[in-house]
């Protein structure tokens, strides 16, 4: 019953673009189409609506980080997956923050990248091992406060065992295990700077169950308080 | 976090034996100087019971100021008390002395003034100043009410020449031995931590000049294959050897933020011998890493190391903060049986063995 999802990849590094290809070629299900590539992200400011679900964004274009770029493509309709090199968990954070919906690094492409597309098509959180990782070492003043059970599973999620060893560890079901990662998620999408497409996710989450008003209501309007303040409002650095 | 810093330590160790030495200096003089003065003239005074008991209280305050001394620079209240005590027997006894005899006769003076210096010792100088000069006052208060004979008097001078001579001499001199010993501790201390530092330099460059020649020989290769078409970016092996290759340049990038002797670093030398043998490890941090004591730091790299060696073809390393502590965890593909340590060095251990993939985590909690 699922449609395509389309997707355009922003990545100046053809042999990278070649490879997404491929990956989303040999999806068995055939899930994702891949209906434009380009190199910088001229194109898609120019386009009058968005040509695509999802954009596969290299957070470094020509030599330039364009975090700064992702509130612009999320406020233009677009959802993006960020896939980067780059595995800093400040960076990761301020991606997220500025909107994007996941973050997949170059070594997780191949397991996650067409499985984090299919999340952002349908506004469900998607946490990769290395967003895991940058959600366990946030810092800020102005981060969700999780659960003990939400930070034992990221925990485990992000030193490498599987969803179902996860849930075997914690004596819960696999679906559990998801229903924590996504909750924690879902918190951070409650705070920082807004975004449709943090909203969007926010509002799928609850649809889904996965996150009740009320958990996110008192974050929200802490990260609101916090987002008025700049000083709190940029993340990391 | 660092437990103990080697420079205090062993400028302690020097104090501590300076103290000890001043101990026994007190000790003897009041068994063998005031106790030998004070039986060999127990004739001579009024009362013999009363001089001993004001012995006895002076032999309790020099106990009870020795075990001060020792545990360290004793406070204000403590240190004066014992002092006090001791002046004050002194001062009884002296007064109960019979008046014109005083240096023949008199045992107590040296003692109190010894006192002093063990207790007032390594609190500031003039603590001790204005003690030993209390003591003379009392002493000339004393012969004041006695009459001021002349022998007395002479009595009087020969102490504060001589006895508190000695004193305030050896007040000074473990002062200065005191002030040499940090110097020397400090000195030996930063000469240890620059050849250490440079033996670290000299081996992290050597590794890594090491390991550079390494990808000469393994990853450039590897990568002309792959150009040339040579090599299958299908083919299992292929795959195989590239996370390997992958996973060591990766290293390499990552030696920056390295702290000689810190944790991270032990673990990616324990990742090195398993890499060679083919395994691609990953090491993953979170978080703010709290410094790992030496002896929890080899509990975990033992785990690490029994681990990576049964690990077939990949492995998993993280370092994440946790609540008061660290979480190391490796993930592995194996079959065999690792049997890990459940406990030690405060390092609590945990492993579970789900299909091929084995899970342990190394907790050290800093407390």
């Amino acid at each position: 019953m699922e449609r395509h999802v389309t997707v355009a990849i922003i990545e100046d590094h053809p042999v990278v673009t070649e490879g997404v290809a491929s990956w989303i070629r040999s999806d068995p299900g055939q899930r994702v189409r891949l209906v434009q590539t380009a190199r910088d992200l001229t194109g898609l400011r120019a386009a009058p609506r968005p040509p695509a679900d999802v954009i596969i964004l290299d957070l470094e274009l020509s030599g330039e980080l364009v975090t700064t770029q992702i509130p612009g493509l999320v406020a233009a309709g677009y959802r993006v997956v960020a896939f980067s090199g780059h595995s800093d968990p400040a960076i990761v954070m301020e991606t997220l923050d500025n909107g994007a919906h996941a973050y997949v690094s170059k070594e997780e492409g191949r397991e996650h990248l067409v499985e984090a597309v299919l999340a952002a098509g349908a506004d469900r959180p998607y946490v990769t091992r290395s967003q895991a990782r940058a959600m366990l070492a946030d810092q800020r003043p102005a981060r969700p406060a999780l659960s003990e059970q939400e930070r034992q599973a990221l925990l485990l999620w992000f030193q490498g065992m599987s969803k179902a060893s996860v849930g075997r560890r914690m004596s819960i079901s696999e679906n559990t295990v998801r229903q924590y990662i996504s909750r924690a998620r879902a918190k951070y999408a409650a705070t920082g700077r807004t975004a449709p497409s943090k909203d969007a996710l926010l509002v799928r989450a609850i649809e889904d169950g996965v996150i009740k008003p009320g958990d996110i209501m008192p974050y929200k309007s802490f990260a609101r308080a916090a987002a008025d303040r700049p000083s709190l409002g940029a993340p990391g650095r | 976090m660092t437990a103990v810093q080697p420079t205090a330590m062993m400028s302690g160790r020097y104090q501590r034996a300076f103290t000890i030495a001043v101990v026994f200096l007190v000790a003897g003089w009041h068994l063998a100087g005031a106790g030998g003065q004070l039986l060999h003239n127990r004739l001579a005074y009024g009362s013999f019971a009363f001089q001993a008991a004001m012995w006895l209280i002076m032999a309790l305050a020099i106990t009870a100021g020795s075990i001060l001394a020792l545990r360290g620079t004793p406070g204000w209240r403590p240190a004066w008390a014992v002092a006090v005590i001791a002046l004050a027997a002194s001062t009884a006894a002296a007064a109960a002395s019979p008046a014109g005899q005083m240096l023949a006769v008199n045992w107590s003076w040296g003692s109190a003034g010894w006192t002093g210096v063990l207790v007032l010792l390594r609190r500031r100088f003039a603590e001790l100043a204005w003690f030993l000069a209390a003591e003379a006052l009392a002493i000339l208060g004393v012969q004041v009410r006695d009459g001021l004979h002349r022998t007395d008097l002479a009595g009087f001078l020969a102490v504060v020449a001589w006895s508190t001579g000695a004193q305030v001499a050896v007040a000074a001199g473990v002062r200065a031995l005191d002030a040499a010993a940090g110097q020397a501790a400090a000195a030996a201390q930063s000469e240890h931590a620059a050849r250490e530092r440079a033996a670290t330099a000299q081996i992290i460059r050597a590794a890594r000049h090491a390991r550079w020649l390494a990808l000469q020989e393994s990853a450039v290769p590897l990568v002309a294959e792959l150009a040339a078409g040579t090599a299958d970016p299908g083919h299992a092996q292929v795959r195989v050897r590239s996370a390997i290759q992958a996973a060591r340049l990766r290293r390499l990038l990552a030696e920056g933020d390295e702290v000689p002797g810190s944790l991270l670093h032990e673990l990616h030398a324990s990742a090195d011998v398993a890499e060679r043998r083919g395994v691609a490890v990953e090491i993953e941090t979170a978080g703010p890493l709290p410094q790992v004591p030496g002896p929890a730091r080899r509990v975990i790299t033992d785990a690490a190391i029994a681990i990576l060696t049964a690990a077939r073809s990949q492995a998993r390393i993280t370092l994440a903060a946790v609540a008061g502590g660290i979480a190391v965890s490796f993930v592995a593909d194996t079959d065999a049986v690792v049997r890990l340590p459940a406990v030690g060095e405060g390092v609590a251990i945990e492993q579970q063995q789900d299909g091929g993939m084995l899970w342990a985590e190394a907790r050290w909690n800093g407390t």
